[in-house]
């Protein structure tokens, strides 16, 4: 049962900063409330100290899609539905759509927002690993201050992020990318929809001449929280595709995660599927730019 | 016969209600001054009680009340057969779920926050949660006053077993598992206790699926006579047999509760609750031996089946006399040696959920049928064909089948024929031979030692979804059989005016009896569905006509209902012979809202000026309609009799997609065939094959409930994975209907078929498409790569993953 909590809804960016700073510790931002709401039922320990939540949903700042300087950039209060309706994201990060279409049901999509997915960084947030493969970078505002990271340092251990107690995220900064990148966004969950993820991948190839030119991998739920594997993509930069180039670097995605995830009760499913699976994605962006 | 409704599709009375979020539920009806009540328990599995200390919140203003056994007037404990379970525990604890006491307060919140307060002292008891260990002599003593973990012994004996297995030419032997099933209806548990102004008396409104059940129950804990304690139903969002002793014991609960204080009292249950005091379904070990010939004869079975009864008894008496009774399938077998046990263990207890006793034999002995029949090298359908029932056999209870169409074959060639089943079985097996090698040898070998691939390990993607068909078949008895009493009464009332009022002594559950049975009154005086108003279910108007239970609804409240209707049409017709001064040869229809003479039909009269016709004249025009079932007879000793009057058939045919990578199996169609006797609501016989295969699909892919030490761990929705509407595919139902002597025109039952046959349709299906044979369900991910199932225990049991 949800224990009494005050409500505030603030019209402006401004006077959600100065709620913050007023409120700086007592108050977490209430998007689409599919996280909090269900964890206050759950009595969450992440969620006990809350004494005041700030509705986000009704600041116009943050709820645009626009197209600035080469960079896409979404507002914190975008819904996942939003996005997924957005012909810019559509065109240019299809990958983000493929993720936000399978989380949750119709209805979760309409309430949750991309932003509340990777701030509350559960380990299988679906939307983090395209997220990393852009390179997106967010914006965090206080009443004083305002900065800008990529999501890779933003994002710490599962359920904890680099947020200040009085910041909000404002914005996700996404680079327009060439259009000679493809990519793939797999999800494996136990059901079709409304599905906690067991292994998400999301990998941008650039192949010429049968050489990789550039490549993004990330994954999550396979490891502690959506991950990039700079590694990985260095070491297969400037090889050559083949089969079996595919298959040696799925073996080695696989190494790495069971370094960076170490050995789960779930390692003797996962570990082999995701390294399956991950030669299934690179052979699928193979056969798209053929 | 030409019928005006039965058999077209009506659409059901509730319906419009329901999908608008109009209709009233438990939890939707309030009462001014109620107070809540909030369950006490322990957190441990099975502990013996020292003391409960509620001093430092007991004189808290906010408490109105504390409820413990030592307030119950009546029987402090109940069960259906053994009276074994504790409306609040006293002594001991032998389950999570158990309840110690009640807290009584105006606000939910504030008693959630005075339970913390609550000081228990226990003694820790040793935990039985392996059912396979309850009769060892060594093992903790559930009920030690019982002095044995034995809840029953079901043994069923027919010809000589041992000489039927020394004839034959082949023997097989396998062992299959399931779990634990939250019936998981979308409204949990909710009932209101009202204590009426006549003193001793009480009223309740609830999601019961046993209105009579829970007063009989709530009467004895209360010691008050039966008529005294009068309870009402309320819409009911799902039950499939769920609602019945938990929404019992908490009635007795809330109406204890109402007494004491003189205010009426709510209980109703969060997700959690539910799950964690609700019963669930038996979790079976079966052990098949089956001796058969080279021309696929089976000649012997041999079955031994372990049910884990869990805390309490409950049903586990009845709900494994089915299982004795079918276990076999429905395959006519010379000699047949069955054990079925149900023990005491400290898991959730486990009782009635839709299928009782059947899904899980189904799943066993439909598995070795493939097993027999690729070991001959014939298809599952022929060697279905060669030991099937048939009109004039015998089954495995000594029963000859007669007076009724025996349509096992022929759901069997309607269900094979509409889905192409023998070519594509053939195919589909052909193709899995390239990935049975690989599954067996490389892949799930290679995963339970080893964490990383081999370059060899990799599918070629054209390879990664593999095809699979397969199918399940079943017989099942009708109604209680010899289990309980049968019989089953209706209350019809004609107005002035031509509308009328229905109720039934059996409870809307969901399945849309009302519609049913306001179809079969309507059929009979020609009156349309929407001149009948079904009343709302009350224990103070109708008599007890037993459980909606054992898919019985349409077979005896609509054969009461019937009956109820043709008591009242003569006494019209009666009343019209005078009126209209007819010969007795001179056939009077009912039709179209008008009432005519066969042969001169422009002799008539609307049933509107019918009923005030009768009406003016003093007729009686209420009535109530009685239904007994026929004698049923069983020899406990040997498992030998008529164990019910008549039986359903059916069969599906599951079409899976199986991804070989991630062990994802995809149900893409289901072709339902199903013996109803006669379809009366074709919209809810529609209605009831797509959700009972829904059902029985989440049985065969998702469903389980685990336990830690007897503490579950799925207590809610994102952990216990019903299916959605994305993960089952086309649904196609089918009927073939067949002569019957018993029920409405021959109606029978289709509920409990429609859920029965599923998984073991798909783990036939997976079988065929990868060319393994799993023994274990569900059939989820790790199951269908490493054929055994992970938990997060794995880890700290020690095992090396």
């Amino acid at each position: 049962m949800i224990p009494p909590i005050e409500y505030i809804r603030p019209e402006s960016l401004n006077e959600l900063l100065t709620l913050l700073n007023k409120h700086n510790g007592d108050a977490k931002i209430f998007a689409g409330g599919t996280d909090i709401v269900t964890g206050l039922q759950q009595g969450l320990s992440r969620f006990k100290k809350i004494k005041v939540l700030l509705d986000i949903n009704h600041i116009p700042d943050l709820m645009r899609i626009k197209k600035e300087n080469g960079n896409i950039v979404i507002g914190a209060a975008c819904t996942l539905s939003d996005i997924i309706n957005d012909s810019m994201i559509k065109e240019y990060f299809p990958l983000l759509i493929s993720a936000a279409s399978g989380i949750g049901s119709v209805q979760i999509r309409n309430r949750a927002t991309m932003t509340g997915n990777f701030v509350n960084n559960a380990p299988c947030a679906d939307i983090v690993p395209p997220l990393l493969v852009y390179d997106a970078r967010i914006t965090l505002q206080s009443l004083e201050t305002s900065r800008e990271i990529s999501l890779e340092n933003f994002l710490r251990r599962p359920y904890q992020t680099r947020i200040k107690t009085d910041e909000v995220v404002t914005t996700i900064k996404l680079p327009i990318i060439p259009t000679n990148y493809k990519g793939d966004f797999y999800k494996l969950g136990r059901r079709r929809s409304v599905s906690i993820s067991r292994i998400t991948l999301a990998v941008l190839m650039q192949i010429q001449d049968s050489i990789i030119k550039d490549i993004k991998i990330a994954s999550g739920a396979v490891t502690p929280i959506g991950t990039r594997f700079e590694e990985l993509e260095k070491y297969a930069c400037g090889k050559k595709v083949s089969d079996e180039f595919y298959k040696e670097l799925s073996l080695k995605m696989g190494k790495h995660v069971l370094e960076l995830t170490g050995l789960r009760w779930s390692s003797a499913y996962k570990l082999p599927v995701v390294q399956q699976m991950f030669y299934q994605v690179l052979k699928r962006i193979h056969n798209s730019i053929q | 016969m030409n019928f005006s409704t039965i058999g077209k599709p009506t659409i059901r009375q509730d319906g419009y209600a329901k999908v608008t979020g109009k209709a009233k539920f438990a939890d939707d009806i309030n009462y001014p001054n109620q107070l809540f009540g909030l369950m006490v328990r322990l957190p441990v599995t099975h502990a013996k009680i020292i003391n409960i200390d509620y001093s430092e919140i007991e004189n808290h203003p906010s408490i109105k009340g504390i409820l413990t056994a030592k307030d119950i007037p009546g029987e402090k404990k109940i069960g259906i057969i053994k009276k074994d379970q504790p409306i609040f525990c006293e002594k001991k604890i032998v389950t999570p779920g158990d309840v110690v006491g009640m807290l009584i307060g105006e606000s939910e919140q504030e008693l959630i926050a005075l339970r913390e307060k609550i000081k228990y002292e226990y003694e820790k008891l040793p935990v039985l949660s392996d059912s396979s260990k309850a009769l060892r002599p060594d093992a903790p003593l559930i009920h030690p006053e019982l002095e044995s973990n034995l809840i029953i012994h079901h043994p069923l004996r027919k010809g000589d077993i041992e000489k039927g297995f020394s004839e034959c030419d082949f023997i097989i032997e396998q062992t299959y598992t399931t779990p634990h099933i939250e019936h998981a209806a979308i409204e949990p548990e909710t009932v209101i206790a009202i204590p009426l102004e006549k003193k001793n008396s009480v009223k309740l409104i609830g999601s019961i699926q046993n209105p009579h059940s829970a007063r009989n129950v709530v009467s004895s804990v209360l010691g008050l006579p039966l008529n005294r304690v009068r309870i009402q139903q309320a819409e009911l969002g799902g039950s499939f047999g769920g609602k019945d002793d938990t929404m019992n014991i908490l009635s007795a609960r809330a109406a204890l509760a109402a007494l004491k204080t003189g205010r009426p009292v709510k209980i109703r249950y969060s997700r959690e609750d539910s799950i964690l005091e609700s019963y669930k379904r038996h979790p079976y070990k079966m052990k098949y031996k089956v001796g058969y010939n080279k021309d696929g004869k089976i000649k012997a079975m041999k079955i031994d089946i372990l049910a884990d009864g869990g805390a309490y008894a409950s049903m586990s008496p009845f709900v494994t006399w089915r299982t004795v009774v079918q276990a076999t399938g429905p395959y006519e077998i010379e000699n047949v040696w069955t054990d079925v046990r149900a023990v005491y263990t400290n898991n959730p207890y486990t009782g009635a959920m839709r299928g009782f006793g059947s899904p899980q034999p189904i799943f066993a002995q439909e598995s070795i049928m493939d097993e027999i029949a690729i070991k001959l090298n014939k298809r599952p359908d022929e060697i279905r064909r060669i030991n099937g029932l048939r009109i004039g056999s015998i089954t495995s209870t000594g029963q000859q089948l007669e007076n009724h169409d025996v349509n096992l074959i022929k759901v069997l060639d309607t269900a094979t024929e509409k889905s192409d089943f023998a070519d594509k079985w053939k195919i589909n097996r052909q193709n899995s031979k390239t990935i049975n090698n690989y599954q067996n040898k490389e892949f799930s070998a290679k995963q339970e030692k080893f964490l990383f691939l081999e370059k060899s390990d990799f599918i070629p993607s054209e390879n990664l979804l593999r095809k699979g068909i397969g199918l399940a078949l079943s017989f099942r008895g009708c109604s209680l059989g010899a289990e309980g009493i049968d019989a089953a009464a209706a209350y019809l009332s004609i107005q002035a005016d031509g509308s009328a009022y229905l109720l039934s002594g059996l409870a809307e559950n969901g399945q849309g009896l009302k519609t049913t049975f306001s179809i079969i009154a309507g059929e009979i005086l020609g009156i349309a569905v929407e001149n009948i108003y079904y009343l709302e279910h009350d224990t103070g108007i109708i008599a007890d006509s037993g459980p909606t239970v054992a898919s019985r609804s349409t077979l005896m409240g609509g054969g009461a209902v019937k009956v109820a209707a043709e008591i009242i049409r003569d006494r019209l017709v009666e009343l019209l012979r005078s009126e209209w001064d007819l010969q007795k040869e001179e056939k009077i229809i009912f039709k179209g809202e008008e009432v005519f003479i066969g042969n001169k039909p422009e002799r008539k009269i609307t049933f509107k000026q019918l009923g005030n016709l009768a009406y003016n004249k003093g007729i009686n025009l209420s009535t109530i309609g009685w239904y007994p079932g026929p004698i049923v007879g069983w020899d406990e000793e040997i498992g030998q009799g008529s164990a019910y009057f008549t039986y359903v058939y059916g069969c599906q045919v599951a079409e899976v997609t199986v991804n070989t990578g991630t062990g994802e199996v995809y149900v893409d169609r289901i072709v339902a065939v199903h013996d109803p006797g006669k379809v009366i609501n074709l919209m809810g016989a529609q209605g009831q094959v797509y959700g009972g295969v829904t059902q029985g699909a989440g049985y065969g892919l998702w469903e389980e409930i685990t336990t830690e030490n007897g503490s579950i761990r799925e207590l809610n929705f994102d952990q216990y994975l019903i299916p959605t509407s994305k993960d089952v595919g086309e649904i196609i139902p089918l009927f073939v209907e067949g002569d019957e002597q018993f029920g409405p025109w021959g109606a029978k039952s289709l509920g409990e078929p429609t859920l029965e046959l599923t998984a073991a349709a798909i783990a036939n299906a997976v079988r065929n498409a990868v060319g393994i044979r799993h023994f274990s369900l569900p059939l989820n991910l790790e199951e269908i790569v490493l054929k055994r199932k992970l938990s997060p225990l794995d880890l700290k049991r020690g095992s090396a993953l």
